[in-house]
């Protein structure tokens, strides 16, 4: 049963029509060819597939598209084009915090989520503002690292 | 392709659960996962589907004029677990689920109504005598979350019904100490293996008043049982290793763990022993860990 489903993504109103049980995950990869959310586990415990809904972080594989509609969604890409995905960025490429990769758009999501909410964290309220998040790669204390990093240069941006 | 309905009002949605039986479907993260089909392809659910995210009847943290705790069936965890207004076991329990994202998305509404054993907020509002308001076309119903949950996945919602809110009562009198355990594998994203929910109320001279606890995880549904806890209301606290044993022994039998049994029943006993163990010491600290 096609619906149309309107949100705003990356700071632009779109809309599509299709089946409002599709993963909002795949509607980013497939219809809007934002592929920088990826499939991870597809069930909402490796965070690899997590952007703002609203303001908040949320796992896009358990959103159907059709709760997104009317709501603000802000993936990687999105993020990426602002001062704070660039000063995340360059934090976690300076802080040595990327291996794979695989798991980096859902920890800059994450890590954005918890500076919007706590600027200025110590590390364990990083450990646990990335704990929904798996990395498979680092031992994640450069990504710990690479956050706290980014919260001292970003001052004044969250 | 079964229908997928998105109502934006609650009279919409009862009347489509009455007319389609459509399921509701709130922040999705029990049934996304239990309908899933793998990479790249959406969920097939077996029946018609309300997404009920534009339900603003459903959502809100309130206190009613008679000083009783209403919450939403569509609150997300996060709200709960940082809204002054709930109960403290409450906020725990609604904190110490799934990580930040799934707690970003689960509901009280959902946790309750998917009836798993593991759920956490189930334990905690059984623990508190809350209720759940069940709406429907003919109008709403109220029960106790212990009656409303039966078992595994069993519960007493009928066809047309969904939940609407949950109520939670103040105490009779405030507690004097609290007890809240989870125990899982790993902090984040853990499912329990087993929780503890207690609360207890002291006179000044250690009468016990008031006395609760509720098991999670450990069996088909939450098991609070207040013949057993009646036991030792009245008793002193004072005598606290007198009765301790029989006590102990009679909780051990209203509990009943499907896997790793031993396991189970050694660590609640010793959860429970330890609560009552610290409040007989008379702690000035309200929460017992």
């Amino acid at each position: 049963m096609e619906t149309k489903i309107s949100f705003v993504l990356n700071g632009k109103q779109v809309s599509l029509v299709t089946d409002p049980m599709r993963r909002l995950l795949d509607v980013l990869r497939d219809d809007f060819g934002l592929t920088g959310t990826k499939e991870g586990c597809g069930e909402g415990e490796c965070g690899a597939c997590s952007v703002l809904k609203d303001g908040l972080l949320v796992t896009s594989c358990l959103v159907p598209v059709g709760a997104a509609d009317g709501s603000d969604i802000l993936t990687i890409e999105g993020l990426s084009a602002t001062k704070r995905g660039k000063c995340l960025a360059d934090a976690f490429a300076d802080g040595g915090a990327v291996q794979c990769g695989f798991c980096i758009p859902g920890m800059m999501m994450a890590a954005d989520f918890l500076l919007m909410g706590n600027p200025h964290p110590s590390e364990e309220e990083i450990r646990i503002g990335i704990s929904g998040n798996l990395c498979r790669c680092t031992g994640y204390d450069l990504i710990v690292a690479s956050i706290k990093l980014a919260s001292e240069r970003g001052n004044g941006l969250w | 392709m079964v229908s997928t309905y998105m109502p934006k009002t609650l009279a919409e949605a009862l009347q489509i659960r009455h007319d389609a039986g459509a399921r509701p479907f709130a922040g999705g993260t029990d049934l996304m996962v239990a309908y899933k089909r793998g990479e790249g392809t959406e969920p097939v659910f077996p029946w018609p589907i309300m997404l009920l995210e534009k339900v603003d009847e459903l959502k809100g943290i309130a206190k009613d004029e008679k000083g009783n705790v209403v919450i939403g069936a569509l609150e997300i965890s996060a709200h709960i677990a940082t809204d002054p207004l709930v109960p403290w076991h409450v906020r725990q329990a609604a904190s110490r689920m799934g990580a930040i994202s799934l707690r970003n998305q689960a509901t009280i509404g959902g946790n309750i109504g998917n009836a798993s054993p593991k759920g956490d907020l189930p334990a905690t509002l059984i623990l508190l005598d809350a209720s759940v308001v069940l709406a429907s076309v003919r109008g709403e119903r109220t029960m106790k979350v212990d009656d409303f949950i039966q078992g595994a996945k069993k519960t007493q919602l009928a066809d047309d019904e969904i939940i609407k809110a949950v109520v939670i009562p103040p105490p009779p009198k405030l507690f004097t100490y609290l007890w809240y355990r989870k125990i899982g594998t790993r902090r984040a994203n853990a499912i329990s293996k087993l929780s503890l929910s207690a609360a207890i109320t002291l006179a000044k001279d250690g009468t016990i008043e008031d006395f609760r606890a509720s098991s999670g995880a450990a069996g088909p549904k939450v098991e609070r049982s207040r013949v057993v806890e009646e036991t030792i209301i009245g008793r002193n606290i004072k005598d606290v290793k007198d009765f301790l044993p029989s006590f102990l022994d009679a909780y051990d039998k209203v509990i009943s763990p499907h896997a790793m049994p031993e396991y189970r029943r050694h660590v609640t006993r010793n959860m429970l022993e330890r609560f009552l163990s610290e409040c007989a010491k008379r702690p000035t600290c309200t929460i017992i860990e």
